[in-house]
């Protein structure tokens, strides 16, 4: 029995399972547990005040969580929609070119060499009400209000989305353009023989070969967009009256902030639901897509 | 283009000046020294950062480290709402071995038991050159937990020239028929903001507008106005009448957009140089500028004047206080605890507290208030001199500090959101503070008070 179990291929996995193990079933089990604790940063000795489901409770009832939550929502579906439009529209041109591609390529992928609170303090600055160089560049044109791009209410979501397109399109150029790259030629020569215009081979060739690329983009960008913070923090800090309070900055403020740890994490593994739920849908997307290809 | 030319010319200069004045390393008038051989000492410490604070650290720790053999390791460097979230991740990760931290009399209490008492480890002649109001308001459950490096207090700021144009006190007079005058009151400060607005080129003064600065501006202006955060039994009672004309006042000044219109992401650089840089007429600070202020550095230099905070409707003037500290923790080692507390010392001494002084930072030694004014009286400072006595005066009559209860910070986290959504409309004022005394119910209910 001993030796069956420790036979070569168990050996040879258990360095995995074991760092697996460590790295990410413990801290989820750990922190899925002070969820149900009174844990406070401050009181180590809180992380034993085992107080059930109270916080999950306190939860239900609490509309600024659930209105973060949905603001989340609304920031990934604009977010990833526009991202979407913009890198294929990207990586459609620059599939275009013959000359200066990789240069081109290379350059496309700079803002997502920036860490995102570089990239939050440039956009900052860039949307400063007084000292800003976007407010500044509009005077120079007689403009003679300030724009309060981070203060307003559908402007400062606004503000922090587009900091949020730049840095990353680039990613669904780089995944699109891969797409492009590897569809086949004959299929759409014979298309243009029979007769069909740009837009009928776009929609009836390739978008649907491109549409696999599509679902795993939206789905790797669908994780980091629900887990944003660092540019949101940044720039606005949720606020101002929690107009921009996205899921994490809210968790973030609660955790470390207030020191209230058990309730934070309570809030992570409801917001949990909403990557779970993106990655579900993206993925049938996908499997369907792919059967649609003759895939499987 | 004019404002942005002013603000980056400010920026440019700004580190430069907070690291102009030198201090005397023979420390002449320290009657306490506590020097000592701590070679082969390596001291871990976390120090708050920033322009208005390096340059003492710049100054001092080269000095203690020649003189003691002492290594001082910085292991984070950050602003205080920054550091104070590191903090609480040691905490939590038992990672709180290093010796010297900064702490600040508004947070200090938020900590538990992590810190030495430092009465016993400080010698007594030397706790005895400290204000002792100020070593009260260090001292957390009877331990002297921190201990001072200067206190901050604030004042009314404003641009002299404005005040003294012919052309200016006349239009005002006929608009609002009293001479034009540095504000006594805060009905008149915000008429007179109003007044000289004139945006974007020109803003009548500005707020702090996010996270605990904008609560504690909120604090001080409920007590001004006649109120108070919480009753005796520490039931919130913020929302009251005194409240409510509290935060009308943050309130109307944004809706006249007499201040700059991203004002509620605003912190304390961003008010700083902004009324450095010429385009605000009133700004409420601290003195730890005032040399900046009135220095060729800043587009108002030698054009600055100061008066006390403006009057309420209660009679009495804002005066949110407190004091940056050190620490030292309970992690420290046995053998490392002398050197920690000559590290302390040499960062708060007498030396070190004239140095911040002539940049216009407020004492904690008695001694202190006394040694710079009669520095800048010798000196024929007029402005400077001005500056110590103002808030002399302030530091004796108005001062005093937001509750000193751990949940301060927590309280805070729930009732800047609501003082923001009153000064952008999305809710009334009243709405706005039942939402809060609401949730401060439960979190003052949850802490045990009542």
């Amino acid at each position: 029995m001993n030796r069956k179990f420790l036979s070569s291929p168990i050996i040879l996995i258990l360095p995995s399972i074991l760092a697996i193990g460590f790295v990410i079933i413990i801290p989820l089990i750990f922190s899925f547990y002070t969820s149900f604790t009174s844990y406070k940063l401050t009181r180590p000795d809180s992380l034993y005040n085992f107080v059930g489901l109270r916080n999950y409770e306190r939860l239900i009832d609490n509309v600024k969580f659930w209105k973060a939550f949905g603001r989340t929502i609304l920031f990934l579906a604009i977010v990833l929609n526009l991202e979407l439009l913009f890198g294929l529209g990207i990586a459609l041109l620059i599939n275009k070119i013959t000359w200066g591609q990789r240069t081109l390529r290379t350059i496309m992928m700079f803002p997502m060499m920036f860490s995102p609170i570089l990239v939050g303090f440039q956009w900052k600055y860039i949307f400063n009400d007084n000292i800003g160089l976007l407010n500044n560049f509009l005077y120079l044109f007689g403009y003679e209000s300030a724009i309060p791009w981070l203060i307003g209410k559908k402007l400062a979501m606004g503000s922090i989305m587009a900091a949020e397109i730049w840095a990353n399109t680039a990613i669904f150029s780089i995944l699109l353009l891969a797409g492009l790259l590897g569809i086949p030629r004959d299929p759409i020569e014979a298309a243009r023989v029979d007769g069909c215009n740009s837009w009928q081979v776009f929609k009836n060739i390739t978008l649907p070969f491109l549409m696999p690329f599509i679902f795993i983009a939206l789905t790797i960008r669908s994780l980091d967009v629900g887990r944003a913070y660092d540019i949101v923090h940044i720039m606005t800090g949720g606020g101002p009256a929690m107009r921009t309070e996205l899921i994490w900055t809210m968790i973030a403020r609660v955790g470390y902030k207030d020191a209230n740890m058990g309730f934070a994490n309570a809030m992570s593994y409801v917001s949990i639901i909403l990557s779970i739920a993106f990655t579900y849908y993206f993925f049938t997307k996908l499997v369907a897509a792919r059967r649609e290809l003759g895939q499987q | 283009m004019k404002i942005i030319k002013n603000i980056l010319l400010v920026i440019s200069t700004f580190s430069f000046s907070f690291g102009a004045l030198a201090v005397d390393t023979s420390f002449p008038n320290d009657k306490v020294t506590m020097w000592g051989d701590y070679s082969g000492i390596t001291l871990d410490v976390k120090l708050i950062g920033g322009a208005p604070y390096d340059p003492l650290y710049q100054e001092m720790i080269p000095v203690w480290e020649e003189k003691t053999g002492g290594k001082v390791k910085i292991l984070s460097k950050k602003s205080h709402f920054e550091l104070d979230k590191e903090i609480k991740q040691d905490i939590a990760a038992g990672n709180i071995s290093y010796c010297v931290v900064s702490n600040h009399t508004s947070f200090a209490t938020q900590y538990g038991d992590i810190y030495r008492d430092l009465n016993g480890i400080i010698p007594g002649d030397y706790l005895a050159e400290f204000v002792p109001l100020v070593l009260d308001h260090s001292t957390v459950e009877g331990r002297l937990v921190q201990l001072p490096q200067h206190s901050d207090v604030s004042n009314l700021w404003y641009i002299k020239s404005i005040y003294e144009d012919a052309d200016n006190k006349k239009k005002f007079k006929a608009e609002h028929g009293y001479d034009l005058a540095p504000p006594e009151t805060l009905d008149q400060w915000k008429e007179q903001a109003i007044f000289w607005s004139d945006p974007p080129n020109f803003y009548g003064t500005q707020y702090v507008g996010k996270e605990e600065a904008i609560t504690g501006r909120f604090y001080e202006l409920v007590i001004a106005e006649g109120g108070a955060l919480f009753d005796d039994g520490w039931h919130p009672t913020f929302n009251d009448e005194a409240g409510q004309r509290a935060l009308q006042w943050f309130v109307d000044l944004y809706n006249a957009k007499a201040v700059p219109a991203g004002v509620l992401n605003y912190l304390w650089d961003e008010t700083g140089l902004g009324f450095a840089s010429g385009t605000v007429a009133l700004n409420l600070d601290w003195g730890g500028w005032g040399a900046y202020f009135n220095s060729a550095d800043s587009k108002i230099g030698g054009d600055v004047g100061l008066v006390r905070f403006p009057l309420g409707s209660g009679g009495k003037r804002g005066g949110w206080s407190g004091s940056h500290t050190y620490s030292i923790l309970n992690g420290c080692p046995e053998e490392n605890l002398d050197a920690a507390a000559s590290l302390i010392w040499i960062l708060t001494n007498h030396e070190a507290q004239m140095h911040e002084a002539r940049g216009g930072k407020l004492p904690t030694m008695t001694r202190v208030w006394d040694d710079i004014a009669n520095e800048m009286d010798a000196e024929g400072n007029a402005f400077m001199s001005n500056l110590f006595s103002t808030f002399k005066a302030s530091m004796a009559e108005d001062a005093f500090t937001p509750p000193l209860i751990p949940e301060w910070i927590p309280f805070s986290n729930i009732i800047f959101p609501e003082l923001q959504a009153a000064i952008v409309g999305d809710k009334t004022v009243k709405e706005a503070l039942d939402a809060a005394a609401k949730e401060t119910d439960l979190l003052m209910q949850d802490a045990g008070y009542y």
